[in-house]
Parts: C-alpha cells; structure tokens; sequence
C-alpha cells in the first residue's frame, strides 16, 4: 500500500501506460534469446513458466492501472500517445485483462501439452508477441495502428495454428486461417484506404470530424466501411468470414485454439467496438450509411448459424468451434443494440463483460480438450464416454465450462448472458434478447451432450489415462474457479465495464 | 491533374482482379499475388489521396502496408512450403482431411 501511494505522489511517465504492451512484448524476447543459447532443447518448464510470468504481470500492472484509474475520467481521462495513434483509457486496460490471463493459461498448459515437441520457445514467444498486438489493437486510436497491431496478433497466429508441422490437420487448419486472414486484412486495408479517400484523415477523432463536416463521398465512405467491417468479422470469427474458425481450430493444437476463440477473438472486438464508436459515431453518419444495421443483421446470422450448426457436431472440439462463433454473435449485440439516445454504455458493457466471463469458461473449454488429446483419447462424443469416473476433477471443471457457456444460473455465464440481453431490451431492441434467449436454449442441446457422455454415458474402451500433467490441471482448474468466481463477483466486472464504456460516447 | 475518381476506378478494378485470382485459381502461390494486388490496390486509393488531400498520411501508412504484406507473404510461403512437404501439392483444393 505505501508502494502504491509513493507512485501516487510521483506519477509515472504517461508512455508507462502501455506497460502492459511492452511486457509481454520484452518477455517474448527474452524467451527468444533464452533459447538461443540452448536452441535444441525442450526445457519446457523453464520456457512455460517465464511465459506465465509475464503474462501474469502485464495482468497485474493492467489490473493496477485499471483500479487507480489511469486513463480514466477521474485522473484526467485517457492517455493519448505517439502523436494521438495509440490511446490508453479504461476499456484497453479492460480488454488487455482478458488477453493477459488467456495467454498465461495457455502458457501453462502448452508446458504439458509440447512435452515432445521442438521449437518450444518459439512457441511461447509468438504467443506472448500475439498478445502484444491484441493489446495494441485495444489500445489503437488511428486506422494506421489498427491495421498494423491487427497484423501483429494475426501473422503469430498462423505459425501457431501451423505449429505440429507433421500433422496434417494442423497445416490444413494453418493454410486455411492463413488464406482467409490475407484475404480479409487485403479487404480491411482496402476499407481503411477508401475511408481515408473520403475523410482525409487515419485518425479516429478526425474521421470523426471529417464525418460531421459532412462529406462528397458517401458512397465510397459507406463501402470503406463495410470493408472494415469485414476485416473484424474475421478476427471475431463472425459472418461472412467466419469459415475458417472451425477448421483452424479443430486442426490447430488445442492450447492455440484456446487463445484464438478466446484472447484473438476479444481483441477483434476491442477494436471494432473503438473505430465503430469513435470514428464513425452513430450521430454523425451521413444519410444511407448505417452500421448498426449492418451489425443487427450479423448479429442475429452468426448466433443462429454458429448455434445450430454446433448442434449437429459429432466431434467436440468442432462443436466447441461453432460454439465459439455463436458467442461472437453474442457479443456482437454490444455495436448491433446502439441508438442516438439509448443506454448505448450499458449495451457495450454487458457485451465486455461477456467477454471476459468467454475468456475464462471458452479457455477452460478448449484446455480441457487439449488435456484429452495429451492422454490421446478421441475427439467424437462418444470417446468422452465415461471421463467422469476416471478423470473426476476435470470433469467437473468441464462440466462447469459448458453450463457455464449455455448461461445456467450458477456459473459467471449466466449473469453476463443475463445482463447482455436485459440490456439489448433496455435498449429497446426486445428481438435481439430473443434470438439471443432462443439460441441460448438450443445450446444447451449440444452442450449437455458433452457433460452427459462425461457422466452418465457407460465407458466402452479400455483405455487407460497416462499421468495426470501439472499445467494442464492447474490451467483448467484455474478457468474453473474463474468462471465460479465471477458469479458473486460479477457486479464490480460489470460496473467497470460500463463505466469504462461509457468513456467511449 | 487526374481528377481523383479516376483513381478510385483503377484501385477498384485492380482490387476486383485480385479477388477473381482468390476465387478462381487454385494454387496456393497464385493465391498469395493476388492478395498483393488487393494491397496494392489499397496502396493506389492511399496515395492518390494523400495528394488530393495535400498530407503525407496516406503515403505513410502505404510504406506500412507494402511492409506487412511483405511479412504476410514470408508466413504465407512458410506456410506453403510445409503443406508441399506434407501433402506434396499447393492445390488449395486438395487439402481437405477435415469435413467443411
């Protein structure tokens, strides 16, 4: 506490507030130059745990900031820096929680997960250089770094889909990620292009401005836009480039799955959440260019497509992908339920809070496959058959995760869920709730079928389950109590997200 | 002076080129130039502009975009050189082992 007060009496420099970025930025070359000196071995705890740590600590100093309200309101508002290109406010820091504390979970499961494998440090280094640029992304006020820090957390994530190099699966799902992501950021640039050729500007608050001024070009303006548009639905795996979230997850290395529909997918949103609020503000739009009409109907499709088509899964890593599409239709209701004068800050809030509850159970998720593919049980439902009698604490972890991600009432996900459609009919958009209660029912079909083969279903095989690997325990339990946790603890995440939302407007 | 449309009417048509080469070949290199046409389609409309509107942003941020395409394409080989080891092609309509 007097640490605490004496950085207090003597502020940091404002450049310290990306802290968090350069954290995980250096403790990515760190763990690039502890390999170097002894590139052939797979000393994986050594690399897992410095990972974590670094990961924990831009947590922490994320968290650190966020309570002493650095960027915020009360000390003086948000933080530009770098000539306005990067902006550091409430909702970054918010946002780069759910990135840091992804990525050390995934840290410390891949140590277990890797056990074998070569180029580990490679591995820990291109996540934590990934969740640099996703906590740029949050951080970014100007097309420019959008694109660039986009780019950053996008181009890490191919060679880490890619990263089993003699699995099949794993380049098929790298090949298909990387095809679409090229396509989308070539349609995304394009978009910022036009948008720079009818405002003249890069810069949010400018675009912004130039809007309001009114401007010759709307058509071209309204295609930017919709390009733009485009280049986020691929980052938060929403329609129409939503395609390669099933195929890049299945093939890819579960940990990696599990930092991709979780942290990559958050960090789509951050971003998109800053360029639609601030550089496009619904008030200023010129006649005929509507985004939030392009965000209802994308809403409602994703959520109705990812639900039912994880409905028909067989294998439960591929239903979990889907799943992960229909969450992002979720959370699309943040930008698809705004209006001129509605409750647009407690809209977005929920939507980020929902987020954050979808990081802890949706990691959670995806580790507990991971674990499953350490002891090479199979992928399809029935393989699940009988995990609860012989693995009993991940079961119950896993059986969380999925009541937790239907929205039962005794999990985080229930209130986030709760609060994000009370909050869509607050705002007067009843229809949305229901499509999203609608598929929040239907969900539960295909996510009882996982705890029902876990629990109840008889065991067929003979399989016997190898040790139980340290990491990849304390990852998944660490989800768990998360995604408890945030039940009774759910009230401060939500007033913070909202606050720091409504900073936004 | 060029008027500025004319430009918009080059980058659009070099941008469409590029996503018919996406749509219609099936060659995974193929695939990576067209999507360098699509950039540099996005290159054109940033310069263009940064004239007509007398700042240097847009050429900035077009060296930015030539430099991420640049990385993009190093990935993207990366990426094709190991799916020519494993499944000895660079058709990308070859590379089916999972259920669409």
């Amino acid at each position: 506490m007097s640490a605490l007060l004496a950085l207090q009496s003597s502020p940091l420099p404002d450049w310290a507030a990306v802290a968090p970025a350069l954290i995980l930025a250096l403790t990515g070359l760190l763990l690039l130059a502890i390999d170097s000196i002894n590139p052939t071995s797979s000393n994986s705890p050594v690399l897992a745990g410095i990972s974590t740590a670094g990961s924990l600590f831009a947590f922490a100093v994320a968290g650190w900031f966020l309570i002493e309200g650095t960027g915020q309101a009360a000390t003086g508002g948000e933080i530009s820096l770098y000539g306005d290109a990067l902006v550091v406010d409430g909702m970054s820091l918010f946002f780069t929680l759910i990135f840091t504390i992804v990525a050390a979970m995934v840290s410390i499961a891949s140590m277990d997960y890797l056990s074998k494998q070569r180029y580990q440090g490679e591995f820990y280094a291109l996540v934590l250089f990934a969740a640099t640029g996703m906590v740029l992304m949050s951080m970014s006020n100007s097309l420019a770094t959008a694109f660039v820090s986009l780019e950053l957390a996008s181009l890490p994530s191919y060679a880490l889909v890619g990263f089993l190099k003699d699995n099949k699966g794993s380049i098929e799902a790298a090949l298909k990620y990387f095809l679409i992501g090229a396509l989308s950021s070539a349609v995304f640039a394009f978009g910022i292009s036009l948008v720079y050729a009818a405002t003249g500007s890069l810069l949010f608050p400018d675009v912004a401005r130039a809007l309001s001024g009114g401007t010759g070009m709307t058509g071209v303006l309204g295609m930017g836009m919709l390009m733009i548009l485009g280049g986020f639905a691929f980052k938060t795996a929403s329609v129409p480039f939503h395609f390669w979230a099933p195929e890049a997850y299945e093939g890819a290395p579960a940990p990696v799955s599990a930092f991709l529909s979780s942290a990559s997918k958050a960090a789509g949103f951050a971003v998109a959440f800053r360029v639609f609020i601030e550089a496009f503000p619904i008030t200023q739009l010129p006649a005929g260019v509507d985004w939030v009409l392009a965000f209802q109907i994308l809403a409602v499709v994703t959520m109705t497509l990812g639900n039912f088509a994880a409905a028909t899964q067989e294998n439960v890593k591929r239903m979990l992908a889907y799943s992960s599409i229909g969450h992002a239709g979720y959370a699309l209701i943040g930008l698809a339920a705004l209006s001129a004068n509605g409750p647009n800050a407690n809209v977005l809030g929920a939507s980020m809070a929902h987020l954050l509850v979808y990081g802890f159970m949706n990691t959670g998720a995806f580790l507990f496959i991971a674990l499953v593919e350490h002891w090479g049980v199979g992928r399809t439902f029935e393989d699940y058959n009988g995990l609860g009698a012989k693995a009993p604490m991940a079961s119950v972890a896993m059986s969380v995760f999925m009541f937790s991600l239907a929205g039962l009432p005794p999990f985080g996900g229930f209130f986030s869920k709760y609060v994000l459609f009370y909050s869509a009919i607050e705002a007067g958009f009843w229809w949305l709730a229901a499509v999203g209660a609608i598929n929040s029912a239907l969900s539960l079909f295909y996510y009882s079928r996982v705890v029902k083969a876990l629990w109840i279903e008889d065991d067929t095989s003979s399989l016997e389950l190898g040790s139980k690997p340290v990491g990849l325990y304390t990852a998944i339990l660490f989800a768990a109590v998360g995604t408890l946790l945030l039940l009774p603890a759910f009230r401060p995440v939500i007033e913070t997200a909202q606050t720091v939302a409504a900073a936004l407007f | 002076m060029v008027p500025p449309q004319y430009y918009l009417l080059l980058s659009a048509a070099v941008f469409c080129i590029g996503l018919f080469g996406i749509l219609t070949r099936r060659n995974a290199l193929l695939f990576l130039m067209s999507v360098e046409l699509m950039l540099n389609a996005a290159n054109i409309n940033l310069v263009a502009f940064s004239y007509v509107w007398g700042n240097v942003t847009g050429q900035t941020f077009g060296l930015f975009t030539m430099a991420i395409a640049a990385a993009e394409v190093a990935v993207g080989l990366g990426i094709i050189l190991v799916l020519y080891r494993d499944f000895g092609d660079v058709d990308v309509t070859k590379v089916t082992t999972m259920r669409w």
